[in-house]
């Protein structure tokens, strides 16, 4: 089975105008096209670095509040200048594009405008027709981009089935924090939270961020946790989304391998959120990672649906995080109760990861970096 | 658990308490006579108006009963214009060509339409004035066009071209992409933004350049002002300068609309600059300071037409923009603003496309606020009444024959005042292209025009085409469905933890792809599109609307001149506001000050460092 096609997509700066995009992203996925979304109002830097992150194939940009010839421009000579001028960009916006503009634009390198009126089925097949064969790169020695090719040759080892060797667990030189819990949770924020503290504490930090989204084989997905993680479109962080290409339990096939890679990669904390999971799920098996989190919302129903999480077992931290909510004093005592059971020492945090500045986050981010010092 | 529920509820008993009176007024005799008397009088005090053939037409149509129980449900189901539950209008009178032969009394008190002429209660005037008004009365004309383009000389000059025949001057100022998101023009990555789609504003200075040679006070004069995200900021700059020009005494005569609506810019437009939370409690404040100071001023305007055009079904933009609407009133309340302080105060923007539903939307709309907040806000009728501004539907506007843009808009226009707008906004046939050029925007104001003063179908009288069989089956459906809506909002936890859990956002999201995939497979028709197709796919020669490099440049110079120029006295003024905002403490007085000397971006920046930036929702 070929891999699916990646591509980012994205809306420029100071512009909201998403409902095409939205709906486009919609089309791509239904056509099998793996699509990375960046969100709405974006710079051109911060679509570049996700771009090559990302390892995608090429970038639709959907412009509509003017200034496009220069926008699609500065994308294109941004990707030259970074040695990625193998990825394509593309776009649309409708009739605010015109003809003309249309024709300077690719003038300046860009592959393709679709105007408005065309069907959304054209776009998809253009998509596959172009960027289904990924474009052999020159390297030079650009770190970001060297790893983001080494993780794709690792996923397509994983799909491969084929054995590829992977540096043991033992020489880690980052340390690896696992994130995992139910879906809307706020897992994604919260770290996008911590990764804001990372950063604010130490200016020489770097991190890595491995974020999972559902996928089947066979079929495309939106991988959109780096639209809400506003801290992190930063040089010092390397955050790569992946999908689960047909895999159960929160992860992906080349996850194990992916993150062996980036733990031996400089970054200071690898940093890996799982899909949103089940009760039974245990997805870090095998001394994947050195810290486990389970993040938790109060709404989890009756007490008695704690029995059946198995994370709460094995978790180190677990964080109750929406706390602003009715419920959050009840569930923290009955969780409190629960981990006593265990007779292990594992932390308990209540947070409120939406709130800036939130003093929870503040103390779980005192709990993961005071162990590694 | 949120007010949502008591609404639907409140909705439900009114409907059977109509119910009741139907039965009353067939049952019990005394009650039917009553009924009957009243509706005769009405009936009696309509004036009679002459068309210019001669034809005698009275001012307000009523249906054709004289049976008490279709009398009843009509008064107390439906309401005569200006009267609860305002289903045909939140004024008396609208539209009307003033008097010119009067054949009976008068109908209610005159005065203007946007104007105060209702007593509590809600009922016809009883008292007969049988003599003609000396003079007709003050009416506003509904057109407002939404418009910015480059610098605040450019708008301004665009504003008098479009209000130089207008008796009443009615702004509406589009910002550009900067502004909107609260950046300033010399921010990294932006310049190519500056002028485009709106009007570029970074100071106190500009918003004087925007309006000049306007009367702020004036009765006759309103600014309405798009902007959601930095409202605040923006509200403080347009009250600096109109006291730079008028002195303080021309605040409390300020009118106008601020959009300044936050669950809508989650829930659609994507304008929101702090976190939620944070995003509403500075709207709450300037709310709290505009409704207590300038009594004329509408400081939010709660937006469906944002919903619409991302691509929702109307029923969907109906109900997130009422329950919006609720939210809010239940915030202020909770905040202690007093209810009769602000709900009047609110204001409503609905768009208008050519689905079936927009016959009878803002219809029911109005019937449903109105409802809601006399019954569970226990607003007074001011409060009560659903005033409206509508815009035509921009999407329906296509690239490909563009021209048929004007029919389209016709057909929009005419279902808007089929449903009572208070104002309108027209869009122009080059609306998928650019901002509107001269040639076409003055075709969108001549259309509103042709409409309400060439024809004859809403001059003389105001309600020609209400009521139908048609109508009332749309009424009864999309009621039943906005309801619906509503209950479900009502168990994710209300508004607020709806907007949270994404939920209008993902519902409105598939009905727009629905949306596109029916253009694609014919299902929606289109013509040019996907029918009748000339085959011509050239883009027309369109005159472009586009903000040059040196207008950009002089942009970012002015406001490098102003930073620099007020260097020592912004620091003050942002500590100050700083420090008000960590207190928890109303922010919009330190905001008045701070716009003396700071520009947009440096108070946008300082409030961000506080309270957060928006984590965009996808
Ligand atoms: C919908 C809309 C809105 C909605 C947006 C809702 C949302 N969340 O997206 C609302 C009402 C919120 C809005 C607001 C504004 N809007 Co607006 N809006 C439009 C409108 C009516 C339709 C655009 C649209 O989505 N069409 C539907 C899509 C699916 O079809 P399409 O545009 O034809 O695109 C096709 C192709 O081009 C292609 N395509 C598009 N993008 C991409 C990307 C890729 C990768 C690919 C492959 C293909 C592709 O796919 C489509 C299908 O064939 C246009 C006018 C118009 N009729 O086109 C104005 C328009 C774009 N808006 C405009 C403006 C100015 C604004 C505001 C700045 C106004 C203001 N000052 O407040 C704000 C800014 C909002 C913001 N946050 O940035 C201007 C831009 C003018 C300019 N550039 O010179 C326009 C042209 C209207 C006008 N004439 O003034 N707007």
């Amino acid at each position: 089975m070929a891999l699916p096609i990646r591509i980012l997509t994205a809306v420029p700066i100071c512009d909201g105008h998403d409902s095409a995009i939205n709906t486009i992203n919609l089309e791509f996925i239904r056509h099998g096209i793996e699509v990375v979304y960046l969100g709405f109002h974006r710079y051109v830097s911060d679509i570049v670095r996700a771009a090559i992150q990302e390892d995608v194939a090429a970038i639709g940009i959907s412009s509509y509040n003017g200034g496009h010839i220069d926008f699609f421009a500065d994308v294109v000579s941004q990707l030259k200048k970074k040695g990625a001028n193998d990825i394509a960009v593309f776009g649309g916006g409708g009739g605010t594009i015109t003809h003309d503009d249309a024709r300077q634009m690719k003038h300046k390198g860009v592959d393709e405008i679709f105007f408005a009126g065309t069907s959304l089925t054209e776009m998809a097949e253009y998509v596959k027709k172009h960027y289904g064969k990924k474009k052999k790169r020159r390297m030079k020695s650009k770190p970001d981009l060297v790893l983001a090719r080494k993780l794709t040759e690792l996923e397509e080892a994983a799909g491969k089935k084929a054995k590829h060797r992977t540096p043991n667990s033992e020489h880690r030189t980052s340390k690896v924090i696992g994130f995992t819990g139910p879906g809307g949770a706020g897992k994604t924020t919260l770290i996008d939270e911590l990764v804001l503290r990372f950063l604010q504490r130490d200016r020489k930090t770097r991190i890595a961020v491995l974020s999972h989204d559902p996928s089947v084989i066979g079929e495309g997905a939106l991988l959109g946790d780096r639209a809400t993680m506003i801290n992190s479109q930063d040089d010092r962080v390397f955050m790569r989304s992946m999908a689960t290409r047909g895999q159960a339990g929160g992860l992906s096939p080349a996850t194990e391998s992916c993150l062996a890679l980036l733990a031996h990669s400089g970054f200071d904390y690898v940093i890996i959120e799982t899909v949103g999971t089940g009760q039974e799920a245990l997805p870090f098996r095998n001394k994947l990672v050195d810290q486990t989190v389970l993040v938790m919302n109060p709404d989890y129903g009756a007490r008695l649906q704690l029995q059946k999480i198995v994370m709460l077992d094995v978790a180190d931290i677990v964080v109750v995080n929406k706390t602003d909510l009715e419920r959050a004093k009840a569930a923290l005592s009955e969780i409190q109760q629960r981990l006593t059971q265990n007779k292990r020492k594992q932390e308990i945090v209540a947070t409120v990861a939406k709130r800036h500045r939130d003093p929870g986050v503040d103390e779980l981010f005192e709990l993961i970096t005071k162990e590694n010092t | 658990m949120s007010k949502l529920g008591a609404v639907v509820e409140a909705v439900e008993k009114h409907g059977s308490f109509v119910l009741e009176q139907v039965k009353r007024a067939r049952s019990d005799e005394k009650f039917a006579q009553a009924v009957t008397e009243r509706w005769n009088k009405v009936k009696a005090e309509i004036p009679i108006a002459k068309a210019p053939t001669g034809l005698p037409l009275p001012r307000l149509a009523l249906p054709e009963i004289d049976e008490p129980g279709e009398i009843a449900r009509y008064l107390f189901g439906d309401g005569l214009p200006g009267e609860f539950p305002y289903l045909n209008g939140a004024y008396r009178e609208m539209y009307l060509e003033p008097l010119r032969e009067i054949e009976t009394g008068s109908y209610g008190n005159r005065k203007s339409p946007n104007g105060d002429s209702h007593n509590g209660a809600g009922r016809v005037s009883r008292a007969k004035i049988p003599e003609r008004p000396a003079r007709p009365p003050l009416q506003e004309e509904p057109t407002r066009l939404f418009s910015g383009l480059m610098l605040a000389e450019d708008t301004n000059k665009r504003f008098h071209f479009l209000s130089a025949h207008q008796r009443s001057k009615r702004l509406s100022t589009a910002f550009d992409g900067p502004t909107l998101y609260g950046i300033d023009s010399d921010a990294d990555g932006v310049f190519g933004k500056i002028g485009e789609g709106g009007v570029a504003v970074d100071t106190v200075e500009d918003v004087v350049r925007l309006y000049d040679g306007f009367e702020l006070g004036a009765p006759n004069f309103s600014a309405s002002m798009t902007i959601s995200g930095p409202a605040p900021i923006i509200m403080a700059m347009y009250i600096a300068a109109a006291k730079r020009r008028f002195g303080a005494k021309v605040v409390p005569n300020l009118r106008g609309t601020i959009q300044a609506d936050i669950f809508k810019e989650v829930q659609a437009q994507n304008e929101t600059i702090f976190p939620t939370e944070a995003s509403l409690r500075f709207l709450c404040d300037m709310i709290e300071w505009t409704t207590a100071n300038m009594p004329r001023w509408y400081p939010v305007s709660i937006s469906g037409y944002h919903i619409g055009e991302a691509g929702s079904t109307p029923v969907q933009q109906a109900a997130y923009t009422l329950s919006n609407g609720f939210a809010y009133a239940e915030m202020l309340s909770a905040r202690g603003v007093p209810i009769d302080q602000f709900a009047p105060r609110l204001s409503f923007f609905l768009d208008c496309g050519l689905d079936v539903e927009y016959i009878a939307l803002a219809r029911v709309s109005r019937k449903i606020w109105a409802i809601g907040m006399r019954d569970v806000f226990g607003a007074n009728a001011r409060g009560q009444m659903f005033k409206l501004h509508t815009q035509t539907s921009g999407r329906s506007l296509i690239a490909a024959e563009f021209k048929n843009n004007l029919t389209r808009t016709a057909a929009e226009l005419m279902l808007a005042y089929m449903n009572a707008t208070n104002s309108c906004h027209s869009n122009s046939a080059d609306e998928p292209f650019t901002t509107p050029s001269e040639e076409w925007i003055r075709l969108a104001a001549h259309g509103q025009a042709i409409l309400l003063e060439e024809s004859g179908i809403f001059k003389h009288t105001m309600n020609m085409l209400s009521g139908s069989p048609g109508m009332k089956a749309v009424e009864r459906a999309v009621e039943k469905a906005i309801l619906d809506e509503f209950r479900e909002i009502e168990s994710l936890g209300g508004v607020l933890a709806a907007v949270e859990n994404r939920y209008q956002r993902s519902q409105i999201q598939n009905a727009a792809h629905r949306y596109e995939q029916q253009i694609y497979d014919g299902t929606r028709p289109i013509v040019g599109l996907n029918r009748y197709r000339n085959g011509a796919d050239e883009m027309p020669e369109i005159e472009l609307v586009r903000t040059p490099r040196a207008k950009q440049n002089l942009q970012v110079e002015r406001l490098k001149k102003f930073k620099k120029k007020n260097a020592e006295k912004s620091k003050g003024a942002l500590d100050k506001l700083g420090a008000v905002v960590e207190r928890g403490k109303n922010c919009f007085p330190a905001l008045l000050e701070a716009v003396e000397v700071c520009s947009l971006g440096q108070i946008t920046g300082r409030l961000q460092e506080i309270v957060g930036r928006f984590r965009p929702m996808v």
